[in-house]
């Protein structure tokens, strides 16, 4: 039974890796423009223009192609930049990829924890001040979206700054401080997720049978909500790291860009203003696997960590 | 049973007349329920209102949204001559608030259209008619849905928008933003229509149908699309919402319309630096923007409780 979910789970792996690829390729393949002859630039000849053209492989069956592609991707290949000629774009895009991973890990690390107290505290005192402001102030943020939650930030930083109390760098990169800010708007959306999702799973565990015996037989309160509830309340957090990562790429694009990070959103987007569409490529299917992975991966944690979806497939 | 009919007439003679039952069609019934949704009518007529403001903004306020104005005030605070101030470049920015509202309301449309003609349709023959065609739409789908958030749409709008531009000016790197979005909502819509055209199709009515002779034509048009109605208009009220955000972060990224034109991202990211100078000029874009997506987001959910009768309507 096991063996028979984890083969169905792999093959929905090999599909979806397939589409990113393939759906990623045949853009680059359909997109405006001749990379050779931006590689030539202003030295055009057609006997060379030919030679090249065999040399990367662009002469042969678009199915040839595709397997090329990959095979090069595999061995971390995505290509030549169309902007600076004959560059490799896993050697532009080399410095931005550890500098996005370690910031989306941290804003998924902040909003988890913070996330998950806010949800268990809330639930613990369901309909207290507490409960009421802090899913409220959660919404609020929930729902601003990024490139508006960012200028009021910096109207809050700005005015510690002038009222001279310890304030943020606006903008860059460099040192701790420099965090502070794109991880609190990167972990703002999937923080306000988790927290009510946490609240809600929370509640609904604690109305359980169980947990009345738990109480009924004379155990600690602590040690119900501790070891009872909370173990059981935490399952469903992992069917949503896959969304909480989704929501954490797509808004490194704004915030790497709104706060000058030099991550790979940054880099995209200059790409995209120099029209190098093939760094814009080797981002996307970077990104898209990630996610895919990571999800993937949550996947199996949840098989391993609840038994009823082992039985149930 | 002939010998009984005079007695029935004889019946319904004798009973004191009731009074006719008023005929009410189903779209009066919608509205009834709909007035009663306070926060919602309010949206609509605001929705209404920006939709009017976008179309004939221009015609009433003159003003160009890309001239520097001739007074060379920059970054000023709303004023009997600019009545939302000046950007940084000292253009008018209720002119250029105009211009974004009409580059959203274009996108939105657009978006919606595609969703519905290319998603609702497709998910529509997938459901009713299964079979490999209904395979095909939702492994398309599914191939669709592996790009996580808006990835494709960067990735789409990125490599065909500048040769759009080239060939068919700022309208055609709009229209090219819009059909990247799409590709990633319509199969959202596809799989929703899908599903409910899946069990449509095998309640009694239909079956009642098929079983006197109704013909496929006749069992799509009169009794599954009539039910889909209320899922597709709610669905794309809903997803205007992210719609219209999305336009902005992808004007942001520098993959919709390009400056000097105004878009409300574009308008926001301006803005930005020069916040400690000027507040309203990021609060006047942003406050447009925060208002549609709420406005559209109560929209649609009173139109999903108007529209479902089997709702039970919260007080």
């Amino acid at each position: 039974m096991f063996v028979q979910l984890l083969l169905k789970r792999v093959l929905g792996l090999i599909f979806v890796l397939f589409s990113i690829t393939f759906i990623t390729f045949l853009v680059g393949h359909l997109a405006p423009g001749d990379p050779i002859r931006v590689l030539l630039g202003n030295r055009q000849d057609q006997a060379i223009y030919e030679r090249l053209r065999h040399l990367y492989g662009l002469d042969l069956p678009w199915g040839q192609q595709y397997l090329n592609y990959i095979g090069g991707l595999l061995h971390g290949d995505f290509g030549l930049s169309f902007r600076y000629q004959g560059r490799p774009v896993s050697e532009l895009i080399a410095e931005g990829v550890p500098v996005s991973v370690e910031l989306g890990l941290v804003a998924l690390l902040v909003s988890y924890t913070i996330g998950i107290t806010v949800g268990i505290l809330a639930a613990l005192r369901q309909n207290s001040w507490f409960d009421r402001t802090s899913m409220i102030v959660i919404l609020i943020v929930y729902s601003i979206p990024s490139f508006v939650l960012i200028p009021i930030l910096r109207a809050v930083n700005y005015f510690l700054y002038s009222i001279n109390a310890p304030s943020l760098p606006a903008a860059g990169w460099g040192t701790v401080q420099h965090w502070i800010m794109p991880v609190m708007v990167l972990s703002a959306a999937s923080l306000g997720y988790v927290a009510r999702l946490t609240r809600f799973s929370m509640l609904e565990v604690l109305n359980q049978d169980y947990i009345r015996t738990a109480f009924s037989k004379g155990l600690p309160e602590r040690s119900i909500y501790a070891v009872h509830a909370l173990r059981n309340a935490m399952l469903p957090l992992l069917t949503v790291v896959g969304p909480s990562v989704a929501f954490i790429v797509t808004g490194a694009f704004v915030v790497e860009n709104l706060f000058a990070v030099p991550g790979i959103g940054y880099l995209s987007v200059q790409a995209i203003g120099q029209r190098d569409y093939p760094v814009v490529q080797g981002i996307t299917v970077i990104l898209a696997v990630a996610v895919v992975l990571m999800n993937f991966v949550t996947d199996l944690a949840y098989m391993v960590v609840d038994p009823r979806v082992r039985v149930e497939a | 049973m002939t010998a009984k009919t005079p007695e029935v007439i004889q019946l319904t003679g004798t009973t004191p007349a009731l009074p006719a039952p008023a005929i009410r069609s189903f779209w009066h019934d919608f509205w009834a329920r709909f007035r009663q949704n306070r926060l919602a009518l309010i949206s609509l007529v605001l929705i209404g209102l920006l939709v009017m403001t976008a179309i004939l903004g221009p015609v009433v306020y003159t003003v160009s949204p890309t001239d520097i104005s001739p007074d060379f005030e920059i970054n000023a605070f709303p004023s009997a001559d600019h009545l939302m101030g000046t950007d940084n470049a000292g253009r008018d920015t209720l002119a250029r608030l105009i211009y974004g509202l009409r580059v959203s309301l274009v996108v939105a449309v657009f978006v919606e259209g595609l969703n519905i003609g290319l998603g609702a349709s497709l998910g529509l023959l997938a459901g009713y008619f299964g079979g490999w065609f209904d395979f095909v739409i939702a492994r398309a789908a599914d191939m669709l849905f592996a790009f996580p958030g808006l990835l494709l749409a960067i990735l789409v709008s990125a490599v065909f928008g500048p040769a759009a531009e080239d060939q068919f000016g700022g309208m055609g790197r709009l229209l090219i933003v819009a059909g990247a979005l799409s590709l990633v909502s319509w199969p959202l819509m596809a799989r929703y229509v899908r599903g409910q055209t899946l069990s449509l199709r095998e309640r009694d009515f239909v079956l009642a149908s098929r079983s006197v002779g109704a013909t496929d034509g006749f069992i799509l048009t009169r009794h599954i699309l009539p039910n889909l109605i209320g899922l597709v208009v709610v669905s794309s009220t809903l997803d205007i919402a992210n719609v219209v955000i999305s336009e902005a972060v992808l004007s942001l990224l520098g993959l919709g319309i390009q400056p000097p034109d105004s878009s409300l991202g574009i308008m926001i990211t301006q803005a930005t630096p020069f916040l400690v100078d000027n507040w309203t000029q990021v609060f006047f874009p942003s406050a447009a923007l925060s208002l549609i997506v709420l406005a559209v987001s109560f929209l649609g959910d009173g139109l999903r409780d108007a529209l479902d009768p089997q709702t039970v309507r919260r007080v």
